[in-house]
């Protein structure tokens, strides 16, 4: 038997996280005055360490001795060939998956959770707020926060703690205590359930919980965690790919294209940013992240400074963006709905240092249930976009009669998401594009917007 | 045919939810901000709404998408900091 994986020893695992702020040039997000955010603003709910790596420019962070003896229980996550994908589409490419969903809590969440927990802990905190949806990153904290003798609650939106018990008990099994929102434990709650008792709840509720259920700690050892989008939280990420450049270099290998589906960015981040460090100094990859084209917003959208916000009060931020009066067609890969996208990545765009690709969503379950046949594990929905791409890719090879290197982020399980599945196997899953027409139209709203400078790092 | 019956499954909760949920879980009690893109291919969402919200609230919603999240942190702090003080009075 030949082995599939490239398993990196113990004593290989990184010591570091790499930080992309060191490599790139950023146009910082504006606030309402047109001046630059200060993040310091945010220390009512983060701890100095995590504000500190928000905005460092170093390019190496130690990774705490405490954080490696908790990634111990999964890390070094596999490098896997998919051998059995290969034989299926009959392609000379190599295509190899950095498994992610081998975690405690099944994606790549608590390669962030673990450190915040950490740092939170040496802060002197002793809890940590957040809120979830799904339940995906309560039960990611949850696991971080037992690791370290915190605790953890987790706002939950009423409508998915009634439907997702199974939720609720991971996260009490880890120790976390999971509440349903709206509660009556804080003054939003308490405000909602008494316009409506039965309000099922949202997440603008939950997280409005969280980060007053942190900030009214009188003792002050509260603070609130965030699983995705900040720098801190790439930063964390940066381990998947640092590992896998590491296992390319045991097999005498290096990638041709390195794939990854970006939503919040942490997933596409973290596999993607070593490799686009390696680019920046002059090697040839190519680097994909990967969307749905039914929200086209990095590959067909410009590059402008645009608000967060309906009334325009808010700061303005460098992003790709379709504009306020674009309405993307429906997806099923949650995670990756956003119009706009984290500025790091918008920035790699527009220096072409990666480059976006973009996929519909029958192409995204066609690859996911491909990948489950041929190579067994059931892919999250958002995985499966990038797996579209990594077929796409590796038929394109067969085209070519190259031998490319792939590797993608297999980001996280599908176990919890079957519903989607299933639609998609009854023939109930709709496919939309949106026309180029809808895009000129829609980004008419920039006209008269500051444009961002165009900085060029390398 | 009541659109309110309407089932999907909703891409920020991942369960299913029915179209009554989505007028109601955006802020303030008003329509979620996915509520186009989730459901102008079950009905004509965009014409129901028009004739259900006032000019400035349909604006508001037909023109907006989430907020970054540094960006909305900062908001959602000052509005627990006033939350707060208000529940001290």
């Amino acid at each position: 038997m030949k082995s599939k994986s490239v398993i990196l020893p113990k004593d290989e695992m990184p010591r570091q996280w790499y930080n992309i702020l060191s490599d790139i040039k950023m146009n910082p997000p504006l606030g309402p005055d047109g001046k630059p955010v200060n993040p310091e603003a945010l220390t009512p709910v983060f701890p100095m360490p995590l504000i500190e790596q928000e905005v460092s420019s170093e390019r190496w962070i130690d990774i705490p001795e405490p954080v490696l003896d908790v990634y111990d229980i999964w890390r070094p996550s596999p490098l896997t060939r998919a051998t059995g994908l290969e034989k299926a589409l009959k392609t000379p490419a190599k295509i190899y998956i950095k498994n992610e969903g081998l975690s405690p809590p099944g994606s790549h969440k608590p390669n962030t959770a673990v450190p915040q927990a950490y740092y939170n802990k040496i802060s002197g905190i002793e809890k940590i707020t957040t809120e979830t949806g799904a339940g995906q990153w309560g039960s990611a904290l949850s696991f971080a926060c037992a690791q370290f003798g915190l605790s953890c609650k987790v706002y939950m939106v009423r409508i998915s703690f009634d439907q997702k018990p199974y939720r609720k008990t991971m996260m009490e099994t880890w120790g976390g205590q999971c509440i349903s929102s709206p509660s009556p434990y804080t003054k939003t709650g308490k405000d909602a359930l008494a316009k409506d008792p039965d309000t099922p709840g949202s997440l603008a509720i939950s997280i409005s919980e969280a980060i007053e259920d942190a900030i009214g700690d009188k003792t002050g050892k509260s603070r609130y965690s965030l699983g995705s989008v900040l720098n801190h939280v790439m930063l964390h990420q940066s381990i998947i790919g640092l590992e896998a450049k590491k296992q390319f270099e045991i097999i005498g290998e290096y990638p041709d294209i390195v794939i990854g589906c970006a939503g919040g960015g942490s997933n596409f981040a973290g596999l993607a940013f070593p490799f686009v460090a390696d680019k920046i100094n002059g090697k040839e990859i190519e680097i994909y992240p990967v969307e749905p084209k039914a929200c086209p917003t990095m590959t067909r959208s410009p590059f402008v400074y645009d608000y967060g916000d309906i009334a325009g009060y808010t700061p303005m931020l460098p992003m790709y963006s379709l504009g306020h009066n674009f309405v993307p067609a429906p997806i099923h890969a949650g995670g990756l709905r956003y119009h706009g996208m984290a500025p790091t990545v918008s920035q790699l765009i527009k220096e072409g240092l990666i480059t976006p690709k973009s996929v519909n969503q029958l192409d995204a379950y066609k690859a996911g249930v491909l990948w489950a046949r041929t190579e067994g594990f059931i892919p999250a929905p958002e995985t499966n976009s990038a797996l579209a791409a990594v077929v796409e890719e590796a038929l394109k090879a067969k085209e070519e009669g190259r031998e490319k290197i792939i590797v993608a982020s297999f980001s996280g399980h599908g176990l919890l998401d079957l519903t989607a599945y299933e639609k998609y196997l009854s023939g109930e899953m709709a496919e939309s594009v949106v026309e180029d027409d809808d895009i000129i139209k829609s980004c008419e709203v920039f006209k008269d917007y500051p444009k961002p400078e165009i900085l060029k790092s390398t | 045919m009541d659109p309110n019956t309407l089932e999907r499954r909703c891409p920020r909760l991942g369960g299913s939810v029915n179209f009554s949920y989505c007028q109601t879980c955006g802020n303030r009690k008003g329509p979620c901000f996915k509520i186009f893109d989730c459901w102008w291919e079950s009905f004509d969402v965009v014409e129901y709404l028009k004739k259900r919200l006032s000019t400035e609230e349909f604006t508001k919603l037909a023109e907006g998408r989430p907020r970054p999240k540094m960006t909305s942190l900062l908001e959602i702090i000052e509005q627990a900091r006033q939350n707060i003080e208000s529940s001290k009075k």
